[in-house]
């Protein structure tokens, strides 16, 4: 057990390691924002290291293949069909800035754990490119399956961590405080974005810009934040569901993650463009003056934390849609139900009752 | 939500075409010509390696003579050339048109001005870059789809669980596989019954998006709704028996096409080398 843990920590730092090596310094100013790539990969190291140990120690799976019951095994097709569906419906058709590709991958997550949230993202997007016919058939879906891991991994670590559980009918005051706390992580997340990767080419405000297409861009992205924490408030206080500030906080960061590993594949392999709704913001950032890969991460940036806070919107409605018996039976379900308050089950009251 | 349960009742019976459905005379059947008969793992080994090399190599010669030697050649060989034209043009096609127009009019840093509308810039430098990323991403399209057009993916599963992958992962793959059309095939049928009911589905764009909710939740809840039942068939057909399952057929193999796989892998890994060492 002990040495499984240590080969898949070596495994962790020998990749952190190579990849330093490869880019070259962290400080330097295109390589410093591929450490969440590097980190990703060295996960996915990590993770075989341990499956080789196990498998050398004992000849299977066994500690993996514990957390695959048979009903997770079921869903999780049918998620990878949603994933599939949905994903290319909105590439193809729509053409709207967003991807809409993991609702399957955080579903599974939430419902049967990080590790089938994993493998789901995973093998969503390596079948997406090999075997789905067209016009299903993604042209760069293989290449982003780490993200999709990583998107199942953290849905299935917030759910665990109970996150997504219902908490219906709250006093405003912990909805207030719900409401601060949520958005002060989301304006944090926002301000490092920001500083970090959009200061340097261009203001959004700044009345003396060359380009009037970057004042409407900069109104269109402050007029988004204000629909967004006016509906944010709006679900809160109408549903009286404090969860809402947890789904909100969990698709943000999930969003910023998926964005710092996806944009160095991005941009490295098709120069930022994927052929869906997102190309028109990068088109955008170029336009302002952004280097290739400054474009990508802005147009991440900006796509992913929206994408992913849809995404897992949907997921806690289809959730809350389910039947409760449907949703204790999976591995992780009973961290979706509401908390039993003590001291109210129906049979104590029932036997005081009068007849 | 219990109306889309009992539309499709299995996986099976709604595959596409009708030759699939009979699932012994498809499997064993071989394919056409040779290279559809080699081992679907030689194929997919085929497709990655030179999709990676293409990235890996970069430039416009390099993709293109993979293009010509690993796609085009055994394309004519498989007699699926034109075929292989019209699919993977048909799904580069929006990528292409991405890729060109952003580089071509927003290449960051380009000087020599070919072109001029309003306050976009056509440049020399983008379109160079532009012809790169084309080149690229025909080579990775024609390769995958080069490998999909001379692979039944029921044939790559069957190998790779021989290989020793866990049965529970091969049933993931193949199950997938069946029920995107499935799902397909229910969105329609749950659409047709709320037009039906009066949904509007072809009026403005206001009016579709608001059709989207009635039709993909449906799908959705349904879909999860059959996981119990195909729970309990799986169980009683003992899926999660411990132990390893016989296989009745798998697609034949052989030692020469084993080394040609090792030699694709360590030409990649040797070509990745040159690159990061500078020597290409």
């Amino acid at each position: 057990m002990i040495v499984r843990w240590v080969a898949a920590l070596a495994a962790f730092v020998v990749v952190a390691f190579v990849g330093i090596v490869v880019i070259g310094d962290f400080s330097t100013d295109a390589a410093g924002d591929s450490w969440a790539l590097v980190a990703a990969l060295g996960l996915l190291a990590a993770f075989i290291a341990y499956a080789l140990v196990e498998y050398l120690q004992t000849g299977g799976f066994g500690s993996i293949a514990a957390q695959f019951d048979m009903r997770t095994l079921v869903l999780m097709p049918i998620a990878i069909a949603i994933n599939i569906i949905l994903g290319a419906a909105v590439a193809n058709a729509l053409k709207i800035p967003i991807y809409l590709d993991s609702i399957g991958t955080i579903l599974v997550g939430a419902l049967a754990g990080p590790i089938p949230g994993a493998l789901t993202g995973f093998l969503a997007n390596i079948l997406w490119q090999y075997v789905i016919p067209p016009p299903f058939q993604g042209t760069v879906a293989a290449p982003f399956a780490i993200v999709a891991a990583v998107i199942g991994l953290l849905a299935g670590l917030f759910a665990r961590a109970g996150w997504l559980r219902p908490r219906p009918d709250r006093p405003a005051g912990q909805l207030a405080i719900g409401a601060v706390l949520a958005l002060a992580v989301v304006a944090g997340l926002a301000l490092y974005a920001y500083t970090r990767f959009y200061t340097e080419t261009f203001e959004f405000f700044n009345p003396d810009t060359t380009d009037p297409l970057f004042v409407v861009l900069g109104w269109l992205i402050a007029a988004l934040f204000a629909a967004f924490i006016i509906g944010f408030l709006l679900l809160l206080f109408v549903r009286r569901d404090l969860t809402v500030a947890y789904v909100t906080v969990a698709g943000v960061i999930t969003g910023v993650i998926a964005a710092l590993i996806s944009a160095p594949i991005s941009a490295n392999l098709f120069s930022g463009v994927t052929g869906s709704g997102t190309d028109f913001l990068v088109a955008a950032f170029r336009q302002a003056g952004s280097d290739i890969q400054a474009a990508t991460f802005q147009q991440g940036l900006l796509s992913d934390p929206v994408d992913k806070l849809v995404t897992f919107f949907v997921v806690y409605l289809v959730l809350n849609a389910m039947a409760r018996r449907t949703k204790a039976r999976f591995p992780q379900g009973e961290l979706l139900l509401e908390a039993e308050e003590p001291g109210t089950a129906d049979e104590g009251e029932w036997r005081g009752a009068p007849a | 939500m219990a109306g889309g349960a009992g539309l499709t009742s299995t996986p099976a019976a709604a595959t596409p075409s009708a030759e699939d459905r009979g699932l012994p005379e498809s499997i064993g059947r071989p394919g056409p010509t040779a290279y559809h008969r080699l081992n679907p793992l030689t194929k997919a080994t085929l497709a990655t390696t030179t999709a990676i090399a293409a990235v890996v190599i970069g430039g416009l010669i390099g993709p293109l003579l993979l293009l010509a030697v690993l796609v085009v050649v055994p394309a004519v060989a498989a007699s699926v050339l034109g075929r292989l034209a019209r699919t993977a043009l048909l799904l580069a096609l929006p990528i292409a048109i991405s890729a060109v127009l952003v580089n071509v009019f927003f290449f960051p840093g380009g000087q020599t001005e070919l072109l001029r509308i309003g306050p976009v810039v056509a440049t020399a430098e983008g379109l160079a870059f532009a012809l790169e990323i084309l080149v690229r991403i025909m080579a990775i399209s024609g390769a995958i789809t080069l490998f999909y057009l001379t692979t039944r993916p029921a044939d790559l599963v069957v190998d790779l669980e021989r290989r020793g992958v866990s049965p529970r992962v091969a049933f993931v793959a193949n199950a997938s596989v069946q029920t995107v059309p499935a799902m397909v095939e229910r969105a329609a049928q749950i659409t047709d019954a709320q037009r039906a009911r009066g949904l509007d589905t072809e009026g403005s764009v206001w009016r579709r998006a608001r059709g989207i909710v009635p039709i993909v939740g449906p799908v959705i809840l349904g879909s999860i709704a059959e996981v119990e039942e195909r729970t309990l068939a799986l169980e009683a057909r003992a899926f999660s028996r411990p132990g390893r399952r016989t296989l009745l057929w798998t697609p034949p193999d052989s030692p020469a096409q084993a080394l040609l796989r090792w030699a694709l892998v360590a030409g990649l890994v040797a070509l990745i080398v040159a690159r990061v060492l500078g020597a290409l």
